[in-house]
């Protein structure tokens, strides 16, 4: 174990080292600057090579990376080149908590409603709950989040203007503030999991040892809970480890539309400012916890399938 | 970054009487046309500024005994397409939300009055010599900072210098304060020193120019110029702008960051604070979705003013269930979206067939589509309001006889390949593609129409403007005023060669008309006149292809009192008149 | 084959996504009405006589552009969805399978795509090959670029999938049987994993439908994606639903075609799942 641990880590340096390399040359290949970003529509060729001198851009681009990698070693992110200045260790720890406990709040309601749902639809399968819900939950997976999140808007406007009890439109800070970003954020993963719950589990159940399980006249509850939905589980982790990921910054819509300042709406800035020293921040970020995600999926797969060994 | 102004035919006045605690504010509206000339006496000279027809919408708060004002007093307004300030930091923000908010803390020597005309702010008077490039500006006595300090001429100098400092880097001084004395040696780096302003005595500052220039009060006017405390810029280090401390009406109590500045009134504001406010928020509504955000925050009375920056209006598909409240608010402004064409490139170096297709578009259909009350056509360079868009010129009416005949004479092939580049952002798409099937129907052109990612294109017009043989054919761009001056949208948009002139468009009688009004100050009737000359050429060799004036669509909740619509944007000349609910 | 039709539901699905390309493939022949050229005076109006499913926000046609926006949603999501269960699913076997270097290689490959700005590669991938291949290929060509980008960032999440489904797969004892019998690694891994894992592939596959045509949309809406007058089913979606309180219908229509399809699809995919796990 300790050895397939020492293994890995030396894999995740490798794959943020990569990230970085890859990030940088993809965003300097990229057509756009960031310089002229900043200057807007006016154009002047002296102080837009005055600008490029003092973000370092003039300089040839290894420089421009070697300078950033050994920041990075040394803890220093960089400074953001939109943010005049601003630490970028500032906008990711600003944004950061933010983005993460509303992912976890989605993840883990997703996963509490969606799981179940997707159980009880594969014990009668074809049958009038599977069907009901696995279309509902199709919906909920099909419908783009800012199609809900425009819904549920549009609702506490009538209501509003109705007089009843409303929750904010927008806005960040307050309890009730939470509810509909969660709910919109968890509504995709949440049809995604018990689809593929519901698609895992009847796969399961028609192994073998299911057909012992029975025979052997274990109780249904042990059958499903016990044998099945443990195996069946594996497929459900395997995706949990990217929709860490894809919450956390897959998250801007969501954020956009309700004013939440989390990270997901600095990354699409960066990229669309061409901040560079954000956006290589953000997929180092990102890359860290894909990659410990994926680590602890392979371990998962060694607990819940004792067959496979952790190499 | 986008400095507008207004003027026209009417001038309507509403005389609104505070309410005296819960009365209802009755409101007199008195509209009447009237020719303003200014003219401002100073002690060596004498300088006659502007003389124009002007229409304008103010509000006249009539004084009244104070009373204390119910409700909780918050003004909640949003600032619309950003998601959080780049900077507070006058010498680099840039976005013109961040300006607003900039200007609502800080304050420079002068400010614009709701005519949008100079008058003074941090500066009591100034003089101006004889041959009119150098301005002495005497500070208002007792003028304070917001920490209570005395702010004195070094303070005035060392702000203005620091805009045009290459070592701070910000992008807006060196374009705005470039006609200081000194400036371009300055911001090159190749002296150190920035010899055009200096500090006679502690309230005296002089400014010297290079050249003489007629809007030069103007460009100082903008937050570059703005007054800073040496103090606290030195003191705070590299973030000294999260405590800002200025001469403006307010000031930041609290930055939440992603999510609003809060301001309270600066006790120490030489006109007074504005403490009948409790609280000003600035709340950010950022990406493209803010603008529909802040609607239904509007709609839910979240926020008291949206749509109020020139960019960033209330979603056009909304106005028809909007229009006939009272609390939408419509005012033209110095924007122009336009048409240019890559002068050194075939087809369009030919003259003619630019006409062809500058008159094979009925802008009027175009209006249609926008919405009524989103837009104005636009058939010639200077939107209306800035000074010499009244004087007359010759348009291209669209006109697909005249069209296709210019096709014909100028033997254009309609089947080579022609592509019209846009940004994807807004309802760009929408209008290009509109313009298209326009030439395709009645040109009978089939023209491409290229959307680009937003850097992608901003990146192509510099190819274009940098080597025109391999740029762009034709691109959708707009340009709004950096200040009222007819000089901002000929002598720099399309001057042979001048930083934004991206299709190359060149003409020498124009050049020279420019040229000659640029430095014209005395005689505003013969400056004016240049102007009038030099765009009626480029109107009719199709310099740019204008297509239409946006307005500026806000709403305003109806308890907000204060607020002027001028053509850019909004504009509060006196704070103290300013109520939420 | 007859199997797969036994339900009703799913023959009936599968007849509905036949009609559907067939009307993405021939409609647009049969109805000629120009989906490119609006009418001012008929902005956003409801299904009339003449437009039978109503117009946009620039007074075109809905049906006409529902048509070929379908044919483009249509192309992306055949496109991303073959690349996905061929490298994806392709790659993820083979690195559960085999394990040891293959395994690392894909795994961490993935891990990278996973936290990639999919964005920027979409704007460098379209800039860089833009104009060659509009130039080659004229319109659609941008759609085969948006289609690589999305397919390239999609990829990974089938083959993280695969790859512990086969992890688990491979230790079964049916498996194991086989191999004591002396069966090589070919025949395993296409007669027994790959039969076991078609299920979840086809689920997965399915399901992922809805979300690239609505990513499509998303690049669209920046200017990577089909050129005008070309649209898609998202785009439509994008567009209408700005202005929703004017003119629901708008939205309706291709929400609607998008949720059958997505529904379609998915009724079919179930199908396949049974005929191939119990086939």
């Amino acid at each position: 174990m300790a050895q397939f641990l020492l293994r890995r880590l030396l894999q995740l340096v490798f794959v943020l080292f990569s990230i970085t390399f890859i990030t940088f040359i993809i965003g300097h290949l990229a057509p756009g600057d960031p310089v002229l970003a900043m200057m807007g529509n006016r154009r002047d060729p002296k102080l837009y090579e005055q600008l490029r001198r003092q973000y370092g851009l003039d300089r040839p681009w290894y420089e421009q990376y070697a300078g950033y990698l050994l920041g990075v070693l040394q803890g220093d992110l960089g400074k953001s080149y939109r943010y005049a200045g601003r630490p970028v260790w500032d906008l990711i720890r600003q944004g950061v908590p933010v983005s993460a406990s509303l992912g976890l709040a989605a993840l883990t309601l997703s996963v509490l409603l969606g799981v179940p749902i997707g159980v009880l639809a594969s014990v009668r399968a074809n049958g009038a709950f599977d069907r009901a819900s696995m279309a509902v939950m199709l919906m909920l997976f099909a419908v783009p989040g800012f199609v809900i999140a425009g819904l549920l808007q549009t609702l506490q406007v009538i209501l509003f203007q109705s007089g009843l009890p409303n929750l904010p439109t927008s806005g960040w800070g307050k309890p009730e503030n939470w509810v509909m970003p969660v709910v919109v954020l968890s509504a995709g993963t949440m049809g995604y999991l018990a689809r593929l719950t519901r698609a895992s589990m009847i796969g399961v159940l028609r192994q073998d040892y299911i057909r012992t399980a029975w025979a052997k006249g274990a109780r249904a509850r042990r059958v499903y809970m016990a044998h099945a939905l443990r195996n069946a589980l594996i497929p459900i982790v395997t995706v949990l480890g990217p929709s860490v990921a894809f919450v956390v910054v897959g998250s801007f819509v969501v954020e956009n539309v309700f004013r939440v300042p989390g990270i997901g709406f600095v990354a699409v800035q960066a990229i669309s400012t061409r901040d560079y020293p954000v956006i290589q921040s953000v997929a180092l970020l990102l890359a860290l916890i894909v990659a410990v995600m994926s680590l602890i999926t392979d371990v998962l797969y060694g607990v819940l399938d004792p067959r496979i060994r952790t190499q | 970054m986008k400095i507008l102004k207004l003027a026209t035919a009417t001038l309507a006045v509403t005389l609104l009487a505070a309410a005296c605690g819960g009365a209802t504010p009755t409101s007199v509206t008195v509209v009447q046309t009237s020719i303003v000339k200014e003219t401002q006496v100073v002690k060596e000279t004498q300088v006659v500024k502007e003389t124009q027809v002007v229409q304008q919408t103010v509000q006249v708060q009539v004084p009244v005994t104070p009373v204390p004002v119910p409700g909780t007093q918050v003004l909640r307004w949003a600032l619309e397409g950003i998601n959080e300030p780049s900077t507070l930091d006058p010498a680099k923000a840039g976005d013109s939300q961040i300006v607003f908010a900039t200007s609502l803390l800080f304050r420079g020597l002068v400010q614009l009055d709701a005519q949008l005309r100079i008058k003074p702010d941090g500066a009591e008077s100034w003089t101006v010599s004889a041959d009119t490039k150098t301005y002495t500006f005497k500070l208002r006595k007792g003028l304070k900072f917001s920490d209570g300090s005395d702010v004195t001429s070094d303070d005035v100098v060392f702000a203005i210098t620091r805009s045009l400092d290459p070592k701070v880097g910000g992008g807006n001084g060196a374009y705005y304060l470039s006609n200081i004395k000194g400036a371009a040696d300055f911001t090159s780096g190749k002296s150190d020193k920035l010899p055009g302003v200096t500090a006679l005595d502690p309230s005296t500052v002089q400014i010297a120019l290079e050249q003489p220039s007629a809007y030069f009060l103007y460009q100082l006017n903008f937050i570059t110029g703005y007054i800073l405390s040496k103090k606290s810029v030195t003191d705070g280090g590299e973030k000294w702008y999260e405590k800002p401390v200025g001469t403006g009406p307010f000031i930041l109590k609290e930055w939440q960051h992603n999510q609003k500045l809060v301001l309270t009134p600066n006790p120490y504001y030489w006109a007074g604070p504005p403490n009948q406010l409790k609280e000003v928020d600035l709340v950010f509504y950022g990406g493209d979705q803010g603008s529909v955000t802040a609607f239904k925050d509007y709609q839910t009375s979240a926020v008291d003013v949206i749509g109020s920056f020139g960019q960033t209006p209330i979603p056009s598909q909304f106005l028809p269930q909007v229009k006939d409240l009272p609390d939408f608010k419509s005012a033209p402004q110095f924007f122009v979206r336009y048409i240019g064409f890559n002068n050194k490139l075939k087809p369009f170096d030919n003259t003619m067939v630019r006409e062809a297709f500058a008159r094979g578009i009925d802008k009027s259909k175009l209006i249609k589509l926008l919405g009524d009350g989103a837009a104005r056509v636009q058939d010639r360079i200077l939107p209306g309001g800035i000074p010499g868009s009244e004087m007359k010129i010759d348009t291209l009416a669209f006109d697909i006889d005249i069209a296709n005949k210019l096709l014909t004479d100028a033997k254009f092939d309609k089947t080579q390949k022609l592509v019209l580049t846009y940004g994807a952002e807004g309802d760009n798409a929408k209008v290009v593609e509109f313009i298209v099937q326009q030439w395709k129907t009645n040109l009978g052109v089939n023209v491409t129409a290229e959307p680009l990612e937003l850097q992608t294109f901003s990146q192509k017009l510099t190819d274009t403007y940098n080597d025109p043989a391999k740029g762009l054919q034709m691109y959708f761009s707009v340009w709004g005023a950096d200040y009222p001056d007819p000089q901002n949208w000929l002598s720099q948009q399309l001057r042979t060669d001048v930083g934004n002139n991206n299709g190359h468009y060149s003409n020498t009688d124009f050049d020279g008309l420019v040229d000659k009004a640029d430095v014209e100050v005395k005689d505003v009737t013969a400056r004016l006149k240049s102007y009038n000359e030099a765009e009626q050429i480029a109107v009719t060799e199709v310099g740019w292809l204008p297509l239409f004036s946006p307005n500026t669509n806000a709403m305003v909740k109806p308890y907000v009192t204060g607020l002027v619509f001028t053509g850019q944007g909004i504009i509060i000349p006196d704070w103290s008149a300013v109520r939420a609910q | 084959m007859q199997r797969i039709f036994r339900s009703r539901v799913v023959l009936i699905s599968a007849l509905f996504l036949a009609l559907l390309i067939a009307i993405a493939i021939i409609g647009p022949l049969v109805y000629t009405v120009d989906p490119a050229t609006g009418d001012v005076e008929q902005l956003r109006a409801f299904p009339t006589l003449s437009h039978p499913l109503g117009t946009d926000d620039s007074g075109r046609d809905t049906l006409a552009r529902l048509m070929t926006g379908l044919r483009v949603s249509l192309a992306v999501a055949v496109v991303v969805e073959l690349f996905n269960v061929v490298v994806g699913a392709g790659l993820g076997v083979l690195a559960g399978y085999f394990g040891g270097w293959i395994d690392i290689l894909v795994s961490r490959i993935a891990d990278m795509l996973f936290a990639f700005p999919g964005l920027l590669l979409a704007i460098l991938i379209s800039a860089i090959f833009g104009s060659a291949v509009t130039g080659f290929a004229g319109g659609s060509g941008r759609l085969f670029l948006v289609s690589f980008s999305l397919a390239l960032v999609g990829w990974p999440l089938m083959a993280r999938y695969t790859r512990g489904q086969t992890l688990s797969l491979k230790e079964r004892s049916f498996i194991e049987s086989t191999r004591a019998l002396g069966a090589g690694d070919g025949h395993i891994l296409l007669r027994h994993i790959l039969p076991n894992l078609a299920g979840l592939i086809i689920v997965s596959a399915t399901l992922d439908v809805a979300s690239v045509i609505v990513s499509e949309a998303t690049l669209g809406l920046l200017g990577l994606s089909a050129q005008p007058p070309q649209t898609s089913l998202g785009k439509m979606i994008v567009e209408a639903f700005s202005y929703i309180t004017l003119n629901w219908t708008q939205v309706l229509f291709p929400g609607l075609v998008l949720a059958l399809l997505v529904l379609a699809l998915s009724f079919v995919g179930d199908g396949l799942q049974e005929y191939v796990e119990r086939g």
